[in-house]
C-alpha cells in the first residue's frame, strides 16, 4: 500500500474530513487509479470502521465522523470513477417510514452503503408508502431500505411492503429494514427480505440480498 | 389429539400469584393483565431482555429468534426465557428473578420552596345550621345552600357526589359543618362537607415517565405535610412513553391498563401519606396533576395514537378540570383535579409547571434565561424578554443509571463522586458504603475525569495505552474504576465504551437543543443571564463536569442555578393559588414550540456535540 493510500485510510478511520479530501486530491493528481483509491483506501477504511463498530470499539460518533470524511473524499473521487466506468454495487431507495422524523440512523446507513459503492436515492424522513413505490418505479432500484426509530411507526414498514405488492413491484426489489426497535423476527413477520441491527451490518445485508 | 385447553393456569413465584389465562397470549401480557410487576423496557418487542423469567415446570413455546439472540445457551438450558416471547402450552410454574422486578428505589421529590400568596380555588366555610322542624321543611341541601348564601352572596351548588353522605353527616355533626366550596369561572360548588374545624388538604402530583412525586399540602397554610416519590408503575408496559403508546395502540384494553395502574398506585400512595400525618384521604378537596403530554393523556384516557407518529400532536391541550371520582381517584367525593395547559406533543404540562416555578412570568418576563429540565425526556426553554422558545428531546434514562454497565440509582453504595489523579482513581459513594455501582452524577463525573486526564479521546474512544484501560472480549474496551477487592459485591466496577456512548448521546441531544434555541433566538450563550437546571438528576449534577463534557456551554458556573423538581414545585403553586393557574395559561401563550427533528441543522449539531471538545 502506498503512503498516500495509507494516509487516506487512516484519515477516514480518524474522521479527519479535510485531510481525507487533500490526500484524495493529491493521489489523483499523482495519477493514482481511482478504483484502487475507492477499494483499497475508502471502502477498506469503512469496512474496518464497521468491524470496530460491531466489536463495540467504535460507536455512532466515530462512525459518523468517519462516514463524513469518506463522503468528502468520495465527492472528489466521483467524477474520476465515472470516467473510469467503475460499476456501482447496486441501487438503493432509502427512507424513514411515514410518521417518523428520525433520520440519523437512516443517514448513517446511506453513508455506509455509499462507502461501499452503492448508488443511493434518499427519500428523507416521514416517507409516505406511495413515495417509496414511485421511487422504485422511477429508478428501477434493486433494494428498498426502510428505517424506523419509534415503536409506534414501525408498522408502516408493513404498510409500505403491502403498497409495493399492490403496485406489482414487490418481486422487482429486495426489501431491507432496520432501526432501534426492530428485530430479525419482526422483519420476518412483515415479509422483509433482510434485516440489519446497525449501519455497519446493513452493508453486508445489502450485498447478500443482491448476491442471492 | 388433545383439544387445546380453553385456559391455562400460570403460577408466578416467589410472589405466589396464580392466574388463569387465554393460552394464546404471551406470559408477559398475562402478567401485565394480572397486575404482576415485571420489567419490560421495550414493551414486549423482544429487544431489551429485561422481562427474563425462569420456567420451573410446565411446557412452553420453543425459543424465538430474539430469545436465542439475547439469552445464552446456559440460560436457555436452565429454563430462562423472555416473558414477552413465550406462550404457555400447559399449566406452568414461573419464577420471576429479582432483576426482572421493578425496584423500589429512593427518588428525589424535594423542589424549590417558593413564597406565594395563598389564593386556593377551594375555601372552607364554617356553618351552623338550624335543624329541620315541622315549621321548616327545607331539604338538607337547600338548608346548606341558604346557610352558605348568608356568608357570601353568591349562590352555591352542591356537587352531586357530596349528596350521598350529606344528610347523615349534618345529623351526625349536630348541624355544624365545615363546607369546602370551590370557585369556578362562572359558578361555585360544595365539594365536601366535614366536621367543624377540619383542615382542608390538597394534593400536587408530578408524574414523570420514570417516577412520580406526590405532595400532600395543607390548603390553608400552604405547608407541605408529607411527600413521597414512587416509580411510575407504567414502566412494566415500556420504559419510555413511545413504547407505552405502542402498547396502548394494540388494544383499548391496554390503554385502560395504563390508566388503571397509575391511578391505583396514586391511591395507594395518597392513603399512605394521609395515614402518616393522621388525616383522611377525604380531606383532600383539590388536586393538581402535571406530566408530559403522553402521561396526561393516559391519566385522562384521551387518545394517544396521534402522539406516536409525526407530526406528534396532542389530542387536547387546554387547561382541564376533571372530577377526581371520574378518574378513579379516592379523595373527597366532590373534589376536582386540575391539569394545566400543554405546550406541544412532547412538551407537556410538566414543563408548563416548571416554567411557572422558574418564574418565567415574573417582572413581565424580562431578561434572558435558559431552563433545562432533565429527565428521561428533557425539555429546554429559552426566555428572551416576552418570548419563550421551547424544545424537547428524548435524552434517555442514562442519567438515572439505566443502560449503564454498572449503573444504578442514587442509592447507598452508588458512586457519586470520582476523581482521577496521575492514573489513580478515587471514588465517594452515597452513604459512604463500599461501592456497588455508579449513579448518573457519578458516571458524568467519571467521564469528565477520563477526559481531563486524556484517557479518552474527544470522540469518546478509550486510549489503550493509558493505565486502567483494558479490552474485554465481546464488549469492547473499558476503564477499571474500582477493582473487585474494593467493591461491596466483589466484582469490578467499570466504565465501558458503551457507557461513554450513552452519555455522549444524551449530552449531545441536550447541548444540540441548547445551541439551536440560542441560534433560533440569535443569542450568544454568554448573553444568557441565568441557566436554571431542573429535574431530580439536575439538582445533584456536578456543574463543572457537565460543562467539561460539553453538556452545557462554557459559561461562568455562577450563572447556573439548580432548582430540583421544578415541575412539582409549579404543581404546588397551582394548587395553592388560582392566580398561579392563570399565570401558567399566560406563560403557555408566549411559548413558541420548535420541533427539532424538523429543524435541518439538528443532525449536524447533534453529531458535533456528541464529541467532547478540546480543552
Amino acid at each position: 500500500m502506498s503512503d498516500l493510500l495509507r494516509d487516506i485510510y487512516s484519515s477516514i478511520m480518524d474522521g479527519r474530513q479535510k485531510e481525507t479530501a487533500e490526500k484524495v486530491q493529491e493521489a489523483l493528481d499523482q495519477g493514482a487509479d481511482p478504483s484502487v483509491l475507492l477499494n483499497e483506501g475508502m471502502i477498506a477504511a469503512m469496512t474496518e470502521v464497521g468491524k470496530l463498530f460491531e466489536e463495540g470499539e467504535y460507536f455512532v460518533p466515530e462512525m459518523l465522523v468517519a462516514a463524513r470524511a469518506m463522503q468528502t473524499g468520495l465527492g472528489i473521487l466521483k467524477p474520476y470513477l465515472v470516467k473510469a466506468d467503475v460499476k456501482s454495487s447496486g441501487k438503493v431507495v432509502a427512507g424513514t417510514v411515514k410518521g417518523d422524523l428520525h433520520d440519523i440512523g437512516k443517514n448513517l446507513v446511506c453513508m455506509m452503503l455509499e462507502g461501499s459503492a452503492f448508488e443511493i436515492i434518499d427519500l428523507g424522513a416521514d416517507v409516505d408508502p406511495q413515495r417509496f413505490v414511485e421511487a422504485v418505479h422511477q429508478t428501477q432500484a434493486d433494494i428498498v431500505a426502510m428505517s424506523a426509530l419509534l415503536t409506534t411507526t414501525m408498522p408502516n414498514m408493513k404498510v409500505t411492503i403491502e403498497a409495493l405488492k399492490a403496485a406489482g413491484l414487490r418481486d422487482n426489489v429486495k426489501v431491507m429494514v432496520g432501526g432501534a426497535p426492530l428485530t430479525q423476527q419482526y422483519a420476518d413477520e412483515i415479509g422483509a427480505d433482510g434485516f440489519a441491527p446497525d449501519a455497519s451490518r446493513a452493508v453486508a445485508t445489502a450485498k447478500s440480498l443482491l448476491a442471492a | 389429539m388433545d383439544k387445546k385447553p380453553s385456559f391455562i393456569t400460570l403460577d408466578f413465584q416467589p410472589i405466589g400469584r396464580r392466574v388463569a389465562v387465554d393460552p394464546e397470549i404471551t406470559v408477559l401480557y398475562a402478567a401485565q393483565l394480572a397486575g404482576i410487576d415485571l420489567v419490560a423496557a421495550c414493551s414486549g418487542l423482544g429487544i431489551c431482555g429485561t422481562c427474563m423469567i425462569r420456567i420451573i415446570n410446565g411446557s412452553v413455546s420453543p425459543p424465538s429468534l430474539s430469545e436465542i439472540n439475547l439469552l445464552d445457551t446456559q440460560e436457555l438450558d436452565n429454563g430462562y426465557r423472555l416473558a414477552c416471547q413465550c406462550t404457555a402450552l400447559s399449566d406452568m410454574r414461573i419464577e420471576i428473578p429479582p432483576e426482572s422486578l421493578p425496584g423500589g428505589q429512593k427518588l428525589q421529590v424535594e423542589g424549590l420552596g417558593l413564597e406565594i400568596k395563598l389564593a386556593p380555588v377551594v375555601l372552607p366555610y364554617e356553618l351552623h345550621l338550624v335543624p329541620p322542624t315541622l315549621d321548616d321543611l327545607r331539604s338538607d341541601s337547600t338548608r346548606l345552600r341558604e346557610a352558605l348564601q348568608e356568608l357570601s352572596t353568591d349562590d352555591t351548588e352542591i356537587a352531586f357526589p357530596v349528596l350521598a353522605s350529606l344528610s347523615e353527616r349534618l345529623r351526625g355533626q349536630a348541624w355544624n359543618a365545615r363546607a369546602a366550596v370551590r370557585t369556578f369561572s362562572d359558578r361555585r360548588e360544595v365539594v365536601g362537607v366535614f366536621p367543624s374545624g377540619t383542615n382542608l388538604l390538597g394534593m400536587a402530583v408530578d408524574v414523570g415517565s420514570t417516577k412520580l412525586a406526590i405532595y400532600l399540602i395543607d390548603l390553608e397554610t400552604g405547608a407541605t405535610l408529607a411527600q413521597k416519590g414512587i416509580p411510575n408503575p407504567q414502566i412494566v408496559f415500556g420504559e419510555d412513553v413511545i413504547s407505552r403508546i405502542a402498547f396502548a395502540n394494540k388494544d383499548v384494553k391496554n390503554r385502560e391498563l395504563l390508566r388503571y395502574r397509575l391511578i391505583y398506585a396514586l391511591n395507594q400512595t395518597i392513603q399512605e401519606l394521609c395515614m402518616s400525618v393522621g388525616c383522611s384521604v377525604e380531606q383532600i378537596v383539590e388536586a393538581v396533576l402535571v406530566g408530559n403530554t403522553a402521561i396526561h393523556h393516559f391519566v385522562t384516557f384521551l387518545p394517544v395514537e396521534q402522539l406516536g407518529a409525526a407530526p406528534y400532536v396532542a389530542a387536547f391541550s387546554d387547561p382541564l378540570e376533571v372530577r377526581a371520582r371520574d378518574l378513579g381517584l379516592d379523595i373527597a367525593p366532590g373534589a376536582w383535579v386540575y391539569f394545566p395547559p400543554i405546550i406541544a406533543g412532547y412538551v407537556g404540562a410538566d414543563h408548563t409547571s416548571a416554567l411557572l416555578a422558574a418564574q418565567y412570568h415574573r417582572n413581565g418576563g424580562s431578561g434572558i434565561r435558559m431552563l433545562i429540565d432533565i429527565g428521561t425526556n428533557t425539555e429546554i426553554s429559552l426566555g428572551v424578554g416576552k418570548n419563550i422558545y421551547s424544545w424537547s428531546t428524548a435524552s434517555g434514562p442514562a442519567f438515572e443509571g439505566a443502560h449503564i454497565h454498572d449503573g444504578m440509582r442514587a442509592a447507598p453504595g452508588a458512586i457519586e463522586k470520582v476523581s482521577i489523579v496521575a492514573g489513580k482513581s478515587t471514588v465517594a459513594t452515597v452513604g459512604g458504603e463500599a461501592p456497588v455501582g455508579i449513579c448518573g452524577t457519578g458516571i458524568l463525573q467519571a467521564i469528565s475525569e477520563l477526559l481531563r486526564n486524556k484517557i479518552i479521546t474527544t470522540q469518546g474512544t478509550l486510549r489503550k495505552d493509558q493505565p486502567g484501560v483494558r479490552s474485554q472480549e465481546g464488549r469492547g474496551s473499558e476503564y477499571l474504576l474500582v477493582s473487585a477487592e474494593k467493591t461491596g459485591h466483589g466484582r469490578d466496577i467499570v466504565i465501558t465504551r458503551k457507557d461513554i456512548n450513552e452519555i455522549q448521546l444524551a449530552k449531545g441531544a441536550i447541548r444540540a437543543g441548547v445551541e439551536i434555541l440560542l441560534s433560533h433566538a440569535g443569542i450568544p450563550p454568554e448573553d444568557v443571564e441565568e441557566w436554571v437546571i431542573a429535574g431530580a438528576f439536575g439538582s445533584y449534577l456536578n456543574l463543572e463536569s457537565a460543562v467539561r463534557i460539553g453538556m452545557f456551554p462554557k459559561v461562568s458556573i455562577k450563572r447556573f442555578h439548580q432548582v430540583g423538581n421544578a415541575a412539582g414545585t409549579g404543581a404546588k403553586q397551582m394548587l395553592l393559588s388560582l392566580d398561579e393557574r392563570n399565570d401558567a395559561v399566560k406563560i403557555v401563550k408566549r411559548v413558541e414550540y420548535i420541533e427539532l427533528t424538523a429543524y435541518p441543522e439538528f443532525t449536524q449539531c447533534f453529531v458535533e456535540h456528541m464529541s467532547f471538545s478540546e480543552d
